[in-house]
């Protein structure tokens, strides 16, 4: 499969610290791809690095061979990149339906249709019931799982060529832990792809077609699932390998 | 006795009416910034110079004067913006603070050059008689400052909740980071709340300016201390607080400085806010 996206020697410093120390990757179109690392290894750093939020200070970013690094989260968007934040960053004090209506924002007024916006506003309904239940509550009044699922509702409303998600089962029940992993594998079954942040090695290796180790900033590993034996990927996505 | 009591609530909502324009304009850049804009009085004062200017220079009517009040107050707040707060965006609170101190005296000063006065007459939003109904009489500029406000509110309220530029603004408002991820450019969306705050404060100043029939230097000052106080009293960033606080204020002014005098009347607004801050500190952080 062709990569859609190619990160390619890529550093990004808060101040003189460096979160990524050269990071190389590929994320292959139409598929799932998993990044696993410890705590503090950069994987955040990454995705806010691409998604537009921090300015790596070198190497490339590039969305189907087009040089991304540097510009601002907005024309991300606009190119086709959405993140699903750490901790969902939902917007509290919005209805569930402006939340949504948010993540449309740079489909609207545009030459996308109100038709269309409403439509996909029905197809997320549709894949998140308990969204539309829930349409003019407050997101801020949302239980985790429910916040979580509107986070990634949100990201799919700006039609992205790439779904990036930053630990999207961070403090959530096993149950709705599933639920989050059978909505990745459905996105992923009509087409979209995804770049998948966890720490749940376990289930992230049974959707993943390829995976990323990453320790202290820099890439450590790369392969299938099944290239490493499980509790290997594990003990390593944990504590990171030993010295 | 009855009489007083209903007139002088009618006046304190009138100028509750003007001190929640206010408010109004303060919350929506304290939601956008999460800064203390202390120049937003300031930019108002100047944008009513610009309609004296206007006034003593062409005579023009009422009218235009809103609308040179309204434009200059938002050219004025623009340049407070762009100095201000733009280049501080993620960096310190108290260098934007300061710096808007700074632009006050500023301003200020391009004030007083321009009209060397203390003093400047300003056309009056009404020079007919009061209306006389069931015994009270009712001054017509408190009605129109009322119902300006309220035509004002209502249509903010139709912006922020109907429109893709209130998504966009409530967004910002809410979770800066997660507006930038959902595609919205946030120092776009911060100036454009910005513009519209200052035109909301240059519309009170305008409605002020006419039924005190005077504009000074002072206005800005005037402006910026109602403005926060106002908004202080309905608990920090909320806008139904601001204007609930707003007219709070209006009232408790009204009916202090009938029945205890005008020394009174600010000390009684200054013993609220002590009152809140001492009782209540956490009704000034929850929104
Ligand atoms: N705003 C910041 N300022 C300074 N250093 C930071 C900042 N954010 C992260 N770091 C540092 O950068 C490194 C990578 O952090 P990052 O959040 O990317 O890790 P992570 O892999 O996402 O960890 P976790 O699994 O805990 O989410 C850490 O050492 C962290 O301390
Ligand atoms: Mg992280």
């Amino acid at each position: 499969m062709p990569a859609l996206l190619e990160v390619a020697d890529l550093v990004t410093a808060y101040g003189k610290i460096e979160a990524l120390k050269g990071v190389t990757l590929e994320v292959a179109e139409g598929g799932i791809t998993c990044l696993l690392g410890p705590n503090g290894a950069g994987k955040t750093t990454l995705m806010y690095s691409i998604a537009g939020i921090l300015k790596p200070r070198r190497g490339s970013i590039r969305l189907r061979g087009e040089e991304l690094g540097g510009c601002a989260p907005h024309e991300a968007v606009s190119r086709g990149i959405a993140l699903v934040p750490e901790n969902r960053l939902v917007f509290p004090s919005m209805s569930v339906i402006d939340n949504l209506e948010a993540g449309a924002y740079r489909r609207q007024g545009g030459r996308t249709g109100r038709g269309e916006i409403d439509a996909d506003l029905q197809r997320m309904f549709g894949r998140f019931p308990r969204l539309k239940e829930r349409s003019a509550q407050l997101a801020g009044t949302l239980s985790g799982g429910e916040q979580q699922m509107l986070a990634v509702a949100r990201a799919l409303m700006s039609r992205p060529k790439l779904l990036l998600m930053d630990e999207p089962s961070l403090g959530l029940a096993p149950l709705v832990v599933e639920e989050i992993f059978r909505i990745v594998s459905e996105l992923h079954r009509d087409g979209t792809t995804v770049f998948l942040v966890e720490q749940n090695a376990h289930m992230a290796l049974k959707v993943a077609q390829h995976f990323y180790l990453m320790e202290q900033g820099r890439v450590s590993f790369s392969g299938d699932p099944g290239s490493l034996a499980e509790d290997e990927v594990i003990r390593r996505a944990y504590l990171g390998s030993a010295k | 006795m009855l009489a007083d009591l209903v007139q002088n609530t009618l006046d304190g909502l009138a100028a509750g009416s003007a001190y929640a324009l206010l408010a109004v304009g303060f919350t929506l850049i304290f939601g956008v910034l999460r800064r203390v804009n202390l120049c937003y009085g300031p930019a108002i004062m100047l944008g009513c110079y610009a309609a004296t200017f206007v006034h003593l220079s062409f005579g023009a009517g009422l009218l235009v004067l809103a609308l040179v009040c309204v434009l200059a107050s938002v050219l004025a707040g623009g340049y407070v913006e762009r100095l201000c707060f733009a280049p501080h965006r993620k960096g310190s609170g108290i260098a934007a603070m300061v710096a808007s101190f700074a632009l006050w005296m500023q301003l200020e000063e391009v004030a007083i050059l321009a009209l060397p006065k203390h003093l400047y007459p300003f056309p009056a939003l009404y020079d007919g008689k009061p209306i006389d109904l069931a015994g009270f009489t009712i001054r017509v500029e408190a009605l129109v400052m009322l119902g300006a406000a309220s035509v004002v509110c209502a249509a903010l309220w139709w912006v922020l909740y109907r429109t893709r530029f209130g998504i966009a603004a409530r967004a910002v408002i809410d979770s800066p980071l997660a507006a930038e991820l959902s595609g919205i450019s946030v120092p776009r969306v911060s100036m454009g709340v910005f513009a519209l705050a200052s035109a909301i404060g240059g519309l009170a100043g305008f409605l002020v300016s006419a039924s005190f029939e005077q504009v000074t230097p002072m206005l800005g000052m005037w402006s910026t201390f109602k403005g926060l106080l106002a908004m202080m009293l309905g608990g920090l960033g909320s806008l139904p607080g601001a204007v609930a606080g707003a007219l709070v204020l209006g009232l408790v002014e009204a009916h202090s400085q009938w029945f205890l005098g005008p020394q009174l009347r600010d000390l009684l607004a200054f013993l609220m806010l002590f009152m809140l801050l001492a009782i209540g500190p956490r009704w000034m952080t929850t929104r």
